[in-house]
């Protein structure tokens, strides 16, 4: 508003040329997916010596990357719905009936990503193979709800700073406990709803631990188990590697710019920039 | 505000995909008289299923599902949880990292006397097996040794590495002179050095030193300690930099491809990428340099083999063994070679490698090869990383050569 | 509802600790406690349960293979204590955790405050920022230990010889430079999704304040200091939470970047778990492990958690 145009340029040119620094790392991903593995090996970090494109057209061709591809998204759109339903449930109960009971339930929760996962692997596995849901994408989206959690510690830590006036005058009208979850508790906290849906996204999309311990058949793999194709005892094909990991990350790409800006636009923020 | 339509939206787009995909997933009937057998496979996609396709297309009674899981971690885990879920693939690899356990518990069947093992080289089957029995169709081994570059050993006189351990060092006295980087070795795994003079002493020790100290008749200290002076003579008379203890195989690779540095520790798999990288490259693979009570020798393990599970049926453990038949048959072995590059010990097969490789290959077929995780006897996870923790204190000056040895007897009784 | 909010005072948080007593009363309590059923359900089955299985087995010399188990009662954990190597773990790991998580917090927050104002370019900037949470660590470890490589080819070297004249630093071979640099790795992989995270909780923050504070004559700076820090606390409680768990269970970073070394410089308490369960198949020693680990991580984790809603409350 009133600040100088002088001062925003000069935000602009330091925050974009920061980022450019922190996005090196990533360029460096980039540019390997366009050399040869003898280009990468006589400069890893330099231009390619010769644009090549034959990791790109050897990973789009292979028919394989489509079915993990669908496998993937089914995963994730499956699992990180649930997971922000159950957390954000959860956290809610958390808000309008706070007593010690919930309290302790909801401190007793956090255990949840406390315990290292490596460590609890082998009997959920087993716990599986009953029901009959190892190698089997839907068992994949029920161990995911594992990160529900997570979801509910980041959304109850949000609520908390919500005014809990509007609950109080929407039930006043006579709304019941579940609309004013729907109609009103959902769209306040979207700012954080977007922020662990977009973070827990991110997470099932490039997960690799749970996927390849729990899919066994090629047709179901997810498509990290495709990045790691590339590798093999004693060396890993990282151009390849690298090629796969980009075309993973486009949707990711395209996903976060579409949905960071819900980031600040929650009912509470209209007159907080500028 | 979201309204309750698109809400709703949504949730039916997200049923209609999960239907979709339910819908593609599943798994046509069996035919009659097909038997189908899991395969859990170390080598990668690209490579086996040429081989699978093949066996596919002569053994129609036979059908193979496979799946992968890259090496080495990640396929340990794998296989693992699977065996002790009760949902063992039919066929897997025993590996160095995995064989104990799967003996121990009794997951592998025992393979000796079948006619697919015959013709495979005894070192091989030893890898894999215990007090006579043998539970892994290993069908090739690798070397690793010394990668030299020709033009630069020229430059001070020298034609090959040298075969005595002194001489070596003179040569990387020279090399220092002449301005160049002499050696760099990676140590983020066993260095290569150290592994090959082990073997070089085990080789004309009976029992193995490896029997005296899991016996308890021998220690660490004992036999370590004396190699471990000679190797660390490379960094107390500063012909390496300490550095090296940050590096990986890739990178030490690099610097040798872009002739940044003489020698380097190295195995075949750098074959393909330093020649594609510099394809005018002069360069030869060697052996380790042997110290005064010992000879030239070399890293290297047997492949990890094809074992079967025990927990299979009859039935499957039947066809498992029709494509283990397969899998060292000739035409197995000669498919598996030119997919992988790996060098094949069977009697049906001559394999031929790179000339540059040539140095290392009889060694290989004749199974002069050691590396200490693969000869301990339990433990060999837990050592191996003390081991490599404490060699790279020792390199950065932290701690003696007798230090390494004892933590790592202090490590084996505990 | 927004004009509910801009009837809010800065005095809100003394209104807010009252809502404890108006949910009791509430007749819908069923109704309510049905909200938190799932999460009951999913923590049950997917972390009490197998945790349940692990305490069992980590009494037992259970190896991972075969289905036999033998109750041995504490020599897991007398093995375990008894073991100088676990320490070495332990002193990185705390470093780690302590370090990442002091750092990202002083960071992230001035972060998101500059990513909240309006400026050319702000998508691709917050997206640059996000971005290193994003690949697998495998892929940014190698990148990194190309860039920090102590040889003079390494990237960071070539530049500072080139720039400066400076000889080859060893980054990730000298003992110290090498916890600083995966440290700072660390920092470099977390900051911006926190920052987002903050930036998500400044949007709770009613513009009112700052409009208030600005006719009052505060400076930019004393608007930070006097609103937007303290009014940030409950994100802080949660993200510094976040960062000390997740640095105390680190485990990748430090795997691919300098696989523990050089000697045990880095070497993580994870690591260990991995090595003794996975590579060794000793599942019975390394469930011991788990739930010694499990049980500090969560003393630490809930002390912290406790310290930081008290300060916070005190500055609210």
């Amino acid at each position: 508003m009133t600040v100088p145009v002088w001062r925003r340029t000069l935000l602009s040119v330091g925050m974009v040329a920061l980022a450019l620094i922190i996005g090196v790392p990533l360029y460096y991903i980039v540019i390997n997916t366009f050399k040869t593995q003898a280009d990468m090996v006589s400069s890893p970090l330099g231009l390619p010596e010769t644009w090549s494109f034959a990791n790109w057209s050897a990973t789009l061709g292979d028919p394989g990357i489509y079915q993990s591809f669908g496998n993937t998204l089914y995963v994730t759109v499956l699992a990180v719905l649930a997971q922000l339903l159950v957390g954000a449930m959860a956290a809610y109960a958390m808000i309008i009936a706070r007593n010690r009971t919930t309290r302790i339930i909801g401190s007793v929760l956090l255990l949840g990503f406390i315990i290292p996962p490596q460590s609890t692997l082998i009997p959920l596995y087993r716990t599986l193979v009953g029901f009959q849901l190892v190698d089997s994408l839907n068992g994949l989206v029920i161990m995911y709800l594992g990160g529900s959690i997570f979801c509910f510690f980041l959304i109850q830590g949000y609520m908390r700073t919500l005014p809990y006036e509007i609950i109080e005058a929407a039930r006043i009208d006579g709304a019941g406990t579940n609309q004013i979850f729907w109609r009103i508790v959902l769209p306040l906290i979207k700012p954080i709803l977007v922020t662990v849906g977009v973070f827990q996204t991110m997470w099932v999309w490039n997960d690799f631990l749970l996927p390849t311990v729990f899919l066994s058949s090629p047709q179901k793999e997810t498509i990290v188990l495709q990045v790691y194709s590339a590798v093999a005892e004693f060396t890993t094909d990282w151009p390849s590697f690298m090629t796969i990991t980009v075309i993973a990350l486009i949707p990711m790409v395209v996903f976060f710019i579409f949905t960071q800006r819900h980031i600040v636009s929650g009912l509470l923020a209209g007159s907080v920039k500028g | 505000m979201k309204s309750p339509m698109t809400r709703v939206t949504a949730g039916a787009a997200v049923l209609a995909l999960a239907g979709s995909i339910a819908a593609c997933s599943s798994d046509g009937g069996e035919a009659d008289g097909v038997t189908t057998i899991s395969f859990l496979s170390w080598t990668g996609e690209e490579q086996m299923e040429p081989i699978i396709e093949a066996f596919e297309e002569e053994n129609p009674e036979v059908r193979i599902e496979a799946s992968y899981s890259p090496p080495v971690a990640e396929y340990i885990q794998t296989l693992q949880t699977r065996v002790l879920s009760g949902t063992a693939p039919d066929v897997f690899v025993v590996a160095a990292e995995n064989k104990t356990n799967l003996i121990d518990a009794g997951a592998v069947v025992d393979l000796s006397g079948e006619p697919f093992m015959e013709g495979i080289q005894q070192f091989n089957l030893d890898t894999y097996g215990r007090d006579g029995a043998e539970y892994g169709l290993s069908l090739s081994s690798w070397a690793a040794g010394y990668a030299y570059n020709k033009e630069m050993l020229a430059d001070v006189g020298y034609d090959s590495i040298p075969e005595t351990w002194d001489e070596f060092l003179v040569l990387l006295q020279d090399l220092q002179d002449a301005g160049h980087t002499p050696f760099l070795e990676s140590v983020d795994q066993m260095p290569t050095t150290v592994s090959a003079m082990l073997g070089a002493k085990t080789s004309e020790m009976d029992p193995s030193l490896d029997d005296e100290i899991f016996a308890g008749e021998s220690t660490f200290a004992e036999q370590w300690t004396p190699i471990l002076e000679e190797y660390n003579r490379l960094y107390t008379e500063g012909l390496v930099s300490p550095d090296v203890v940050a590096l990986d195989g890739d990178q030490v690779r690099d610097e040798f491809a872009n002739e940044r540095v003489a020698i380097i520790n190295a195995g075949p798999w750098i074959i393909n990428a330093v020649q594609e990288a510099n394809p005018e490259l002069q360069w030869e693979f060697g052996q380790v340099p042997g110290l005064p009570d010992g000879m030239p020798y070399q890293a290297g393990a047997a492949a990890p083999g094809y074992a079967i599970s025990a927990s299979s049926d009859e039935e499957k453990q039947e066809a498992a063994k029709t494509f283990l038949t397969f899998l060292a048959s000739e035409q197995g072995v000669e498919m598996f070679h030119e997919a992988t590059n790996d060098v094949t010990v069977t009697e049906n097969f001559t394999p031929e490698v790179d000339p540059v490789f040539e140095p290392l290959v009889t060694p290989i077929r004749d199974g002069q090869l050691y590396l200490p995780m693969i000869a301990w006897q339990r433990d060999e996870d837990v050592l191996n990383v003390e081991a490599v923790a404490q060699v790279q204190r020792m390199i950065q000056g932290q701690i003696g050569p007798e230090d390494v040895a004892a933590a790592l007897d202090a490590k084996l009784s505990s | 509802m927004p004009s509910m909010t801009r009837a809010q005072t800065p005095e809100a948080p003394a209104t807010r600790r009252r809502r404890g007593t108006a949910g009791g009363g509430w007749k819908q309590t069923t109704i309510n406690r049905a909200f938190l059923v799932p999460a009951v359900v999913v923590f049950l089955f997917l972390f009490v349960v197998p945790l349940a299985q692990g305490l069992y087995w980590s009494f037992t010399d259970f190896t991972g293979y075969s289905p036999e188990a033998n109750f041995i009662g504490f020599d897991n954990y007398v093995r375990i204590l008894n073991d100088p190597s676990m320490l070495s773990g332990l002193t990185f790991t705390l470093l780690f955790a302590v370090g990442t998580t002091v750092l990202v917090t002083a960071l992230a927050i001035p972060l998101a405050v500059q990513l909240n104002k309006a400026f050319v370019g702000r998508n691709f900037v917050r997206s640059l920022w996000f971005f290193p949470a994003v690949p697998s660590m495998a892929i940014l470890g190698l990148v990194w230990s190309y860039i920090l490589s102590p040889l003079p080819s390494g990237v960071l070297n070539t530049l500072l010889a080139d720039w400066f004249g400076i000889d080859a630093v060893s980054w990730l071979s000298d003992n110290t430079l090498a916890r600083i640099s995966v440290i700072l790795v660390g920092v470099w992989a977390q900051t911006g999704w926190h920052a987002v995270l903050y930036l998500a909780y400044l949007q709770s923050i009613p513009a009112e304040y700052y409009e208030v504070a600005r006719i009052d004559g505060a400076s930019p700076r004393q608007q930070f200091f006097a609103i937007t820090l303290p009014l940030l606390m409950p994100a802080m409680v949660v993200s510094s939470f976040l960062l000390l768990t997740n640095g105390l269970k680190v485990f990748d970073l430090p795997y691919t970047l300098t696989n523990g070394g050089p000697g045990f410089a880095t070497y993580t308490i994870t690591q260990s778990l991995v090595v003794t369960g996975v590579g060794q198949g000793e599942y019975g020693l390394s469930s011991a492990l788990a739930v010694m680990f499990t049980v500090a991580v969560g003393v630490i984790g809930f002390t912290q958690l406790r310290v930081t809603s008290r300060i916070g409350r005190r500055f609210a």
